[in-house]
């Protein structure tokens, strides 16, 4: 989150990606960084070290998002 | 002035305190308007003063929010320059508390104190259980730590602070150096301070993990054998150091340990020395057990092992505790933009103002 709003600060779209368990922290970060609305896409958890043929599902999954996330 | 509370009594204003994620957890002290200003005044600070700005929650740590914490923890007035001091070392940003409030990991920061305020406030224990139990000011300045950070950081479990578990020394963990039972000179001289200095060194690290070893005189590779323990305590292949390297660390010696280490001949560099080169693992190991972290090397000496620190200057070491049979290790998180460095800070006692003992 605090990656994807200093990206954001620079210019830059950007979209952060946030697992669900960490969906609160996501908010509270955003919030106390002064961009609560900074766009982010919520993931399943865990995501690390699921595998890649998981990753690519997770991938396939929420790349409609992430677009509609830039496009909006 | 920070922003007041009401209530219609102690009770519920604890309760309060509590229903708002203002506390750790225990009962704390009710931060009254006149507990916070004589704990303020005796400071000797202006209470508006601006000691820095607390991550994650980006709150500005003043002296009157510290002295909320203060109060809160159960320190007398007294502790003000301990705590103080203990702030503004994790306000360095060598120190990454933003991140370290913020990561899986379950770092805590650790409070030695050196020097004449050992014995000047509190006291401040160094002895037996001096990590333990019993000891008001060890407990209420590590706990202030800890509340500013709830409170003025923002670090509240499973929302800002998203350690996986913790570890108790997330209520509290401070404790002095004890250098009339070191064979060694004081920690602090030896990082450059005037041994009539008084200092707080910081490091956020995991819970003390206890290393056994009995010292034979007869035998002349006790040292070593001591050593060996202590490496692999400090730097096993499951810790944060090992993996990712180039953190610190933080080796508590018992006195009796001390003195056998002091016995063969090495002060605190010379110890420092041994254990950089014996806390390494060979590159079969890492990819072993911690592939995912190892694969993100970039070394090319393929057969060479990889030291767990950068230098020998990022073990700490000091002597505390009773004297017998175990010493402690902290291995550290070790990540971060300055990979979380230790901070040390001198305490300032110029400006402590004496308060009377009336406690309204």
């Amino acid at each position: 989150m605090r990656d994807g709003i200093a990206i954001a600060r620079l210019g830059i779209p950007a979209v952060a990606l946030v697992t669900e368990k960490f969906w609160p922290q996501g908010d509270f970060v955003a919030n106390s960084l002064g961009m609560p609305d900074a766009p982010r896409v919520r993931l399943p958890h865990p995501v690390a070290g699921t595998g890649e043929a998981n990753l690519e599902r997770i991938a396939d999954a929420i790349a409609p998002a992430i677009i509609e996330a830039f496009v909006h | 002035m920070t922003g007041m509370l009401s209530a219609a009594n102690e009770a519920a204003a604890l309760e309060r305190l509590h229903e708002l994620k203002c506390t750790d957890g225990l009962p704390v002290v009710v931060p009254t308007e006149a507990r916070v200003a004589r704990m303020a005044l005796a400071s000797g600070l202006d209470r508006d003063l601006a000691l820095g700005e607390m991550g994650p929650g980006k709150g500005i740590a003043t002296v009157e929010k510290v002295a909320v914490a203060a109060v809160m923890a159960g320190c007398l007035p007294d502790y003000m320059p301990l705590v103080i001091a203990s702030v503004k070392a994790v306000l360095d940003p060598r120190f990454d508390l933003t991140e370290m409030q913020a990561t899986t990991h379950c770092t805590a920061p650790l409070i030695l104190v050196n020097g004449p305020a050992r014995h000047g406030i509190g006291p401040i224990a160094c002895g037996f259980g001096a990590l333990g139990p019993g000891h008001r000011a060890n407990a209420s300045i590590g706990r202030a730590l800890r509340l500013a950070m709830i409170n003025i950081g923002g670090g509240r479990p499973g929302e800002s602070d998203m350690a996986l578990l913790g570890h108790p020394g997330k209520f509290t963990y401070c404790l002095g150096e004890d250098e009339e039972a070191s064979p060694f000179s004081p920690l602090h001289v030896d990082l450059g301070f005037a041994p009539e200095d008084s200092t707080v060194t910081v490091i956020g690290a995991e819970a003390p993990h206890s290393v056994l070893f009995s010292g034979d005189g007869d035998d002349p590779e006790s040292a070593n054998r001591l050593l060996g323990c202590l490496a692999i305590g400090l730097a096993n292949i499951a810790t944060n150091n090992a993996v990712l390297t180039g953190g610190a660390a933080m080796v508590l010696l018992n006195p009796e340990h001390a003195a056998v280490l002091a016995d063969a001949g090495l002060n605190r560099r010379g110890i420092a020395e041994r254990l950089h080169g014996l806390c390494a693992h060979s590159p079969d190991e890492l990819a072993r057990y911690a592939a995912a972290f190892a694969s993100r090397r970039t070394e090319s000496a393929a057969d060479s092992r990889r030291s767990c620190f950068a230098s020998p200057d990022d073990i700490l070491i000091a002597v505390a505790g009773g004297t017998g049979l175990y010493s402690m290790v902290m291995p550290t998180w070790c990540a971060g933009p300055h990979r979380n460095r230790a901070v040390s800070v001198q305490v300032e006692m110029a400006q402590f103002c004496e308060i009377p003992t009336e406690n309204p």
